[in-house]
This record gives C-alpha cells, sequence and structure tokens, in this order.
C-alpha cells in the first residue's frame, strides 16, 4: 500500500499505459480479427478482397452503431432487451413518413426523436419507479412487436423515394454507414472517458450508493444514458431501413441477442463500471467477420451460433483473467 | 388481484373459458413453462438468472431423437441420455457462475448461443419422427382424465415448495439472494448450492424437452426458441423479484397460470395473436409498477 | 484459469471437425425425389391414387349455411402470407357466407401455431385453413379438431395426409424445381454455376424444393455446377448480407443465385444490384410481385417463378366450402373453385393449382401484392 503512494516517474506511467492497452479487450479483439483475416485470407483470398471486407463493414454498421448505446447502458448496470423490436417500429416509421410524401430529413430525423421518447419513457421507469431494466424491457419488446404487427398488418413498404436510401451512398469511395460507424465510435469513446457526464455512468454502474455520496444523482444519470441510447438505436435504425429497397415491417429476429453480445464481447462488464464503444465496435466487425468466414472456409452454417457462444465465453473468461491479474499486481 | 378481475371479465366475454375442458387443455399446453418456472425462480431467488434453458430443451429434445434414431439406443436409454445431457448443459452453467465467476447473465447469454449451436449442428437440421405410441402418453395422454403431465407439474409444484419453503436449502437460497456475502461468511456452502440450482435447471428444461417432443410427436432443432422469456416473465409477475432475495413457488405458480389463461382468455374472446402479446407486456409492467408502488406505500407508512 | 480457457478452446476445435465434414446440404428431409422429364410437359397425369385424408367425426351438416373459418399460416407479417388472406377474403366476399379470419404466430414457430389452432377449435370454429411449420408436429392437434367435427384443409405447407382432408398445393415440388432450373439454365447458360439462399434448412418446403432441383438439375443439366446453399431465416438485411458475401467469395464463378423464399429473392437481387452485378450474376427465385418489380423493371432479374398466392388462398377457401356442402368427397378426381374453374386433384388428397406462374417484365405490373 505505501507503494502507491510514492510519485511514480513519467517512464513508468507510459510503459503502464501502454501495457493496459496491450492487456485490453479492445487490443485483444483487434488481435483476433487480424488473426481471422490471415487465417481465412490464406484459405481464400477472395476474403480478403475490398468488396468483401466493405460488405462485412458494412453490413452490421448498425449493430456497431445501436451497441454503443447498448454498452452504455449495460455499463450503468442495466440491459434493453427490447432494442431489437424498438429497431422494428422506426424503420417502419421512417419508411412510412418517406413514402406518405414527407421530406426526407423528417424520415430520417423523426425515428430518432420516437427513438428517444420511447426511451425516456423506459429510463423513467428504471430510474425513477425503480422497476428492473429487464422487466420493463421485457414487456415493452412484446408491446413493440405486437403494435408494429397490427399496425402494419405485415405489409412491407416498398416504393421509397429516391434519394431515400442513406445507407447506399458513398463518401470518397467508402460507404456512409462505415462513417457513421467509426465516427460514432470515437466520439462516444472519448465522450464516456473524459467528460464528467461520461463518468458518471460508470461510477452509477460500479457502484452506485459511492456515486450518490459524491453527489452523482442517480436517476439523472439513468435517464441521460437511456435518451442517449435511444439516440444511437434511432441512427442505427435509419441505416437498418435506408439500406434496402424494402423494409421489412417485422421485427428481425435475434436482432437484440446480436446487439447485447457485440457489447459483451466487446468488454463491456454487466457488473457494471468497465467497458467502452471502441471495444463493442469491434466486437461487431469481429462476429460479421466471423459470419462470412463462415460461408468463405466451408465450415457447415449450422455451428455458427455454436462459435458465437464460445466467442461469449472466451471473451468473459478473458476478461476475468484480466481482473484477477489486476487484482493480484496491486 | 388486479388480475383475477381481468379473468373474471374475460370469462364472461366467453363461454368456452372456464369450462373444465379449455382449463385441462390449457394445463397441458403450459406444463413446459411450469416446469421450467420453479427452478428458475430458485435461480432468480439467489440473484441470478439462467437465459439458457430455452436452447437447454432444443439440445435435449435434439440429442433425444438422435441417439434413439442415429445411435440406435433404445428409445428408454435415449430418453435418459436426454435428460443426462439437461443435466449436464446446467452443471456446466452451475461450474462456471461459481468456479469461474462469469455473471449469470452473461454465461447463460453464452449457453443460450452454444447449446442451440450443439442442437442445430447435431442434427443438421434433420427431425426425428416416427415414434412408438407408448411414447406419446407422457405427451397427449390423459390419467384420470386429467393430462399426464400435468400431474407431473402438480408434483413438481409441490416438491418445489416444500424444498424452498421448508428446508434449510431453501432458505439458504434467499440468504444468497439477500446478501451474498454475508451468507457465504455464515458458513453455507453457497458454491455448491449455487451450481445445484442450475443444474437442476437443465435438467427440468431437460424435462420439458421430452414432455414436448412426445407432445407434438417430433423433433425440431428450433425447439424451446423464446421459452427463456416467457419462464422469466411469469417468475416476476408472481412477485419473484429479480434481484433477489424475494419469491415463493406459489407466485411463480401463479404467475404462468395466469399468464397462460390470460392469452387463452384473450384469443377466445377474439383478441388476435399480434394483440395478445402487447397486453402481456402491458400486465408485466403494470404489475410490478403495482407492486412496487404498494411496497412503497406500506414502507412509507411504517 | 489457463486449464480452463485451454479447454474452451479444445471444445472448439472439437466442434469444428464435424462442423467441415458436412458442407453442402442437399435438401435433407430424407424423401424420395421424383424428377421431371428433361424436355418440357411436366409429368403426365399421376396415376390414381386412393384419398389419404382424415376425415371430420360427426361433422354437423351445414351445407348452404354460413360458415366460419380460421386461417393459421405459417407466420403473419410477409407479403406471401397477405396474399393468400387476401385471396381468401376475395373468395369470401364472393360466396356471401364463409366468414375467414386470418390469425398467427408473428415467428414460423411450431409451438405458436400450435396453441393459436388450439384457441380456435375451443373457440368452434367451421373449419380451419393451415400452412403447417412442421408437417409432423401440426398433425396432433388437427386431429384433435377433426376429432370435434372440425374441417380441416391444408394450403403451401402441408401436414401429414391423415390429419387434414384435402391440402391445395400450388404446384407440384417437382414442377417448381424444373421451372427453376429451367429458368436459370436459360439465364446463364448450360455449364455455370449457382448457389442457393434459403429461409432456414428446417422449413419442410424449401427443403423438398431444393432436394427436387438438386435432382433435376443432376438428371437435366448436369453441367451445371451447385455450389452452396446458405440460410438466412426472414431476415431481410441477413439474406442480402449472406447474399453479398456469397457473391464476394465465388467472384466470376457464381452465375446465378437462387432465392428460395419470399424474404430470400429481393435481397439477393439487390445484393446484385448493389454489387453492380445486373446482367452478370442472375436472380431467379420464388418471391411476390411487388417485392420484384423494382428489379424485374430495371432488367435485373427476368423471371420470377412463382404461383398466384392470391389465387391459391382463393382455392383454398372453395375447397373448404365444396366440403362442407358435401361437393366434394373422398375419391373425387376434381373439384369446382369459382373463377379458377375446375381443379385437378392428384395423389389421393391433393388439389393442384396450377402450373407454376411466371412474372416477367411483360406482365409483373398487373399484380399488387
Amino acid at each position: 500500500m505505501a507503494a502507491a503512494t510514492q510519485s511514480v516517474r513519467p517512464e513508468t506511467f507510459r510503459l503502464a499505459g501502454l501495457r493496459r492497452l496491450f492487456g485490453s479487450q479492445e487490443a485483444v479483439l483487434l488481435g483476433v480479427i487480424l488473426l481471422l483475416f490471415v487465417v481465412v485470407g490464406g484459405i481464400n483470398p477472395r476474403f480478403l478482397a475490398e468488396r468483401n471486407l466493405e460488405s462485412i463493414l458494412l453490413g452490421n454498421a448498425y449493430v456497431a452503431v445501436a451497441a454503443i448505446g447498448m454498452s452504455m447502458v449495460i455499463v450503468s448496470g442495466n440491459i434493453d432487451i427490447s432494442v431489437g423490436s424498438l429497431i422494428g417500429v422506426l424503420a417502419t416509421v421512417s419508411g412510412s413518413l418517406a413514402v406518405a410524401g414527407a421530406p426526407i430529413i423528417v424520415s430520417w430525423l423523426a425515428p430518432i426523436g420516437v427513438s428517444v421518447l420511447v426511451m425516456l419513457v423506459i429510463g423513467f421507469m428504471v430510474a425513477y419507479l425503480r422497476i428492473p431494466s429487464i422487466v420493463v424491457t421485457l414487456g415493452m419488446l412484446s408491446i413493440l412487436k405486437g403494435g408494429l404487427i397490427s399496425a402494419t398488418g405485415g405489409k412491407w413498404i416498398s416504393n421509397l423515394p429516391p434519394g431515400y436510401n442513406l445507407a447506399q451512398n458513398d463518401l470518397l469511395g467508402v460507404p456512409l454507414p462505415i462513417y457513421f460507424m467509426v465516427g460514432l465510435t470515437a466520439g462516444a469513446a472519448v465522450w464516456m472517458r473524459y467528460s464528467a457526464a461520461g463518468r458518471a455512468i460508470y461510477a452509477v454502474g460500479g457502484n452506485a450508493e459511492a456515486a450518490r455520496l459524491s453527489g452523482i444523482s442517480r436517476e439523472r444519470t439513468l435517464m441521460m444514458v437511456f435518451a442517449i441510447h435511444g439516440v444511437f438505436v434511432g441512427i442505427a435504425a435509419i441505416l437498418f431501413a435506408t439500406q434496402l429497397s424494402i423494409i421489412q415491417s417485422t421485427v428481425p429476429p435475434n436482432l437484440e441477442l446480436s446487439i447485447i453480445t457485440a457489447s459483451v464481447v466487446g468488454g463491456v462488464s454487466i457488473l457494471g463500471g468497465t467497458g467502452t464503444a471502441i471495444g463493442s465496435t469491434l466486437a461487431a466487425v469481429l462476429i460479421a467477420a466471423i459470419g462470412s468466414s463462415l460461408i468463405f472456409v466451408g465450415i457447415s452454417p449450422y455451428w455458427l451460433r455454436a462459435v458465437q457462444g464460445t466467442l461469449i465465453l472466451l471473451t468473459v473468461l478473458a476478461d476475468l483473467m484480466r481482473r484477477r491479474r489486476r487484482a493480484v499486481r496491486r | 388481484m388486479i388480475l383475477a378481475a381481468a379473468l373474471i371479465v374475460l370469462a364472461l366475454q366467453s363461454e368456452q373459458f372456464l369450462t373444465v375442458d379449455n382449463l385441462l387443455n390449457q394445463g397441458r399446453l403450459m406444463t413446459e413453462i411450469g416446469l421450467v418456472a420453479l427452478p428458475m425462480t430458485f435461480v432468480i431467488v439467489t440473484g441470478g438468472i439462467d437465459l439458457s434453458v430455452g436452447s437447454i430443451m432444443g439440445l435435449c429434445a435434439i440429442v433425444l431423437g438422435y441417439s434413439w434414431k442415429n445411435l440406435g439406443l433404445p428409445l428408454e436409454g435415449a430418453i435418459v441420455v436426454a435428460l443426462a445431457t439437461g443435466t449436464a448443459a446446467g452443471f456446466v452453467n452451475g461450474w462456471f457462475i461459481t468456479r469461474v465467476k462469469v455473471p449469470p447473465l452473461i454465461m447463460t447469454l453464452a449457453s443460450l448461443a452454444l447449446y442451440r449451436g450443439l442442437a442445430e449442428g447435431i442434427s443438421q437440421a434433420h427431425s426425428v419422427r416416427g415414434y412408438p405410441e407408448w411414447f406419446f402418453v407422457l405427451g397427449q395422454g390423459d390419467v384420470m382424465g386429467v393430462p399426464t403431465q400435468l400431474w407431473l407439474l402438480l408434483l413438481a409444484i409441490v416438491i418445489a415448495w416444500t424444498v424452498l419453503a421448508r428446508t434449510i436449502f431453501g432458505r439458504a437460497l434467499y440468504a444468497i439472494g439477500h446478501n451474498e456475502t454475508a451468507a457465504r461468511f455464515s458458513g453455507l456452502p453457497v458454491d455448491r448450492y449455487k451450481t445445484a440450482i442450475y443444474t437442476f435447471s437443465g435438467f427440468m428444461a431437460g424435462l420439458a424437452g421430452f414432455i414436448f417432443v412426445s407432445r407434438v410427436s417430433t423433433t425440431r432443432s428450433d425447439m424451446g426458441t423464446g421459452l427463456e422469456l416467457d419462464v422469466i416473465a411469469a417468475v416476476v409477475l408472481g412477485g419473484t423479484s429479480i434481484f433477489g432475495g424475494v419469491g415463493t413457488i406459489a407466485g411463480t405458480t401463479i404467475g404462468f397460470v395466469l399468464i397462460q389463461l390470460l392469452k387463452n382468455g384473450l384469443a377466445l374472446t377474439g383478441v388476435k395473436g399480434d394483440a395478445t402479446i402487447v397486453v402481456i407486456g402491458t400486465v408485466l409492467i403494470l404489475s410490478i409498477l403495482i407492486t412496487n408502488f404498494v411496497q412503497a406505500r406500506r414502507a412509507g407508512e411504517r | 484459469m489457463m486449464l480452463r480457457t485451454l479447454t474452451a478452446a479444445l471444445s472448439m476445435v472439437l466442434l469444428a471437425g464435424p462442423a467441415l465434414a458436412q458442407t453442402h446440404w442437399d435438401g435433407g428431409d430424407d424423401l424420395p425425389v421424383n424428377p421431371l422429364s428433361c424436355d418440357g410437359g411436366g409429368g403426365g397425369a399421376a396415376a390414381a391414387v386412393a384419398y389419404d385424408g382424415g376425415q371430420p367425426a360427426g361433422a354437423p351438416d351445414l351445407s348452404g349455411k354460413p360458415i366460419t373459418l380460421v386461417d393459421v399460416p405459417k407466420l403473419i407479417g410477409i407479403g406471401y402470407f397477405n396474399a393468400t388472406s387476401k385471396g381468401m377474403q376475395d373468395a369470401a366476399k364472393e360466396l356471401g357466407n364463409v366468414t375467414v379470419t386470418t390469425d398467427g404466430p408473428t415467428e414460423a414457430n411450431i409451438d405458436k401455431q400450435i396453441t393459436f389452432i388450439d384457441n380456435y377449435i375451443t373457440r368452434g370454429v367451421n373449419g380451419v385453413l393451415f400452412a403447417a411449420n412442421d408437417p409432423v408436429a401440426i398433425a396432433p392437434v388437427l386431429k384433435k379438431a377433426l376429432g370435434k367435427g372440425i374441417h380441416v384443409v391444408g394450403y403451401d405447407a402441408n401436414s401429414q395426409p391423415d390429419a387434414r382432408e384435402w391440402f391445395v398445393n400450388q404446384a407440384q415440388f417437382n414442377g417448381i424445381a424444373k421451372a427453376m432450373i429451367d429458368a436459370m439454365a436459360k439465364e446463364i447458360g448450360e455449364d455455370k454455376s449457382f448457389a442457393i439462399v434459403t429461409s432456414t434448412f428446417t422449413t419442410p418446403n424449401q427443403a423438398r424444393w431444393i432436394a427436387e432441383m438438386s435432382a433435376y438439375a443432376a438428371k437435366c443439366h448436369p453441367k451445371m455446377k451447385w455450389l452452396e446453399t446458405v440460410e438466412a431465416q426472414e431476415d431481410n438485411i441477413l439474406s442480402f448480407n449472406q447474399a453479398s458475401t456469397l457473391i464476394n467469395k465465388y467472384g466470376d464463378e457464381l452465375g446465378g443465385l437462387f432465392g428460395m423464399t419470399s424474404v430470400a429473392t429481393p435481397a439477393s437481387a439487390e445484393a446484385v444490384t448493389q454489387a453492380k452485378l445486373c446482367g452478370k450474376v442472375a436472380v431467379v427465385g420464388l418471391a411476390t410481385p411487388n417485392a420484384m418489380k423494382p428489379y424485374v423493371n430495371t432488367g435485373c432479374v427476368k423471371s420470377v417463378v412463382l404461383w398466384n398466392p392470391v389465387d391459391l388462398g382463393y382455392a383454398a377457401v372453395y375447397v373448404t366450402r365444396a366440403v362442407v356442402d358435401g361437393k366434394l368427397k373422398a375419391g373425387a378426381t376434381e373439384v369446382e373453385a369459382g373463377k379458377l374453374g375446375k381443379l385437378q386433384i392428384v395423389n389421393g388428397s391433393e388439389v393442384l393449382l396450377g402450373p407454376p406462374f411466371i412474372y416477367t417484365k411483360d406482365n409483373i405490373a398487373g399484380f399488387d401484392f
């Protein structure tokens, strides 16, 4: 204990920082992705073709964006299993607006507003009414899913006006969703680590009582978290809706599981208190890459789920090992 | 209380609702959820959760079919192997949760994908059908006019209730849920108990799988998908707190019976499927809201 | 800790073993295939087969009286079943004494479908129309319906024959297979390769079609190579991603994509369009016209194979009405179905809608479903 209070030389600081970087979940994920590319690329070089890499990054961009918000929710010690249904609803809202003749910009922004609204309601119930988030979002999942089918009767939305398909555009040869994914990730990561509000989320998730004693309002922080989550989900829904020329009016199955998996594999801990947006985005990319590589390598697609499950497990083990080691070193 | 009122309204709306025939039929249909909800109560009381029960159910169903058809085991043997698989799957969950200290939410999220993946991989999408007549007695038969599996469920409820409410093991679970560190310090074998309940959860999921296969006479790798959410909804509705330390078997039983009857009643009144799940979701949130409100009131009064 | 990580890694390797073993999926439902002859003309009139459907016990005589039917498709919320439902409503309006309600699960889940049918049995309907998620699993509840005097007629996806009275088959499995493979061969040539995007490997209809396609291709277009089959649930974006990956993987080797569902086909067409490979990679598949209009109009997709699902629903209601009125009995060889005229009865208890219908640029504008 005494050693900790001695002043530390700058070099040691830098080394410690580097060690933390390499031992981090994000580094592990990056390493696995690179390894995957090397191995699968070796088996079938077309895997590394620009088109395919673009497909991989593009295909799961919306999952990555949603996972950023989800990471914040999980860091704060909660969870949201209704996100898949919400994205389905938002996509339909967006498409319906566009087809009904609303200006395209409205059909892009309105769903974000709806999303934030829904999330504020959920946040209110979690923060002020003290209903566990798993229960609220479980109920919300059913309400949204049933409501969507009732409202649309299952009809798909086609005849989208030209210019609507945001996700299909390129900027300097790189598809737009990738810009969203990278930009939002970087922004979120910086915000969470360096802003007071961002750090408050970690505090509330790690030890709510201690946070309260330091003057952080649990309720207000949670409302903020859900609202921000709403923004990310809204953006993800737009990316989802504008990808293809038709919008499915049903809820994509298992979407919430994919998003939560991305967050968890990205190093976000349900124990609260740790995890970053960079991790979850890398994880989303990894999962997409694995899905693609299974086809390239020719592994029976039945094993995809098993691979995903093992992946989660290995990630968590790695995370726990790191915590153990860090605790021992102190 | 509100739910009882709702049920009365539904009963009045449709004359087929309260018939013995219908109620017994509902009993048959809800057995799988009921059986899995019992160990889930134990798990949630200790502050944990098990999201993998649906996948374990599917896995055991596949193993049953696979060992009978592809491995050539006699059907009785296949049933035993299937139940053993469920138990083992639950044990693996419990082991990782207690020894490796993986949080239950994460572990069972991983095993949800893993076990489902195993089911899909082993079955390679083939179904197994053509079971002999005696196999269907469990799922489709009656004993003294009551569906066979309902007797099994009743037995399980009684046993589970006794264990949770009347034994030291049961009380220990509450203690663990309230404050695990304190429980550990008081000398309770926390790890062993936790492993036991997850193993039990796996076994019941396997049993539910067996009953389900018997009821529909075939195996599919997508069986049990979504089961965990229905079960958790029932347990929470029955008054078990997701934070642990509170909950009873009686409450859980009321929970899954009510959900089943609510769904059934709504359908019989002519409400279509999509609207029904909206109602269930709303009911879930409202009931917790009201419970919290009442508890807060009571606490305030003191 | 290391030990545990090692065990986890080891188990993954063990899983990989059998995974690598089976990669080429060929339909997997173990039923015999029956490819048609190569040179046009769908297989000649099948030999008369004895009626093998089930019969209701003590069904009330409602000939000429109003009846209520319930339609429980595989799932609700996709264009295909919206179309069959529309056909049923059209038929009901024409007949004047039939009420049909469509209700079903929001996912293609057999357990939920069984619960729906069960509830309607308790409610007391006169007839059940269904498209089964699983032919064997649905049998017990259908037999229960028959036992209570409720008429049972299937469409689109069959159950075991003795669990329903009649099944309206949109087209023979081998007929569909022939139409699809022939269309593909015509577009890309005899010695190119193709891949298939389907919903899941456990969906019985798709499994049958693919098995028949494989047999027919082997018989009549032996030089066409079948690269692989991927599954994409009923998810639009997933189908798109899978199709894109196939295009990326095989590059020039891929001549065409088959879409096996009304979700997979438009998504595959979208993948080809976004990859700017229209005209170089053909897309042939089963889909609803509305979803495919954008692609057919740009010429990216030349033909969409289907039957008319609106007609399918329409026929199902007419068949049920005929059964209730006593006009359609076991052993019949044809049945009158409103504007569709007389429909043939094959395989004992199947009502055949007709040959597959091919939507092309010329006729697709006339359909709205």
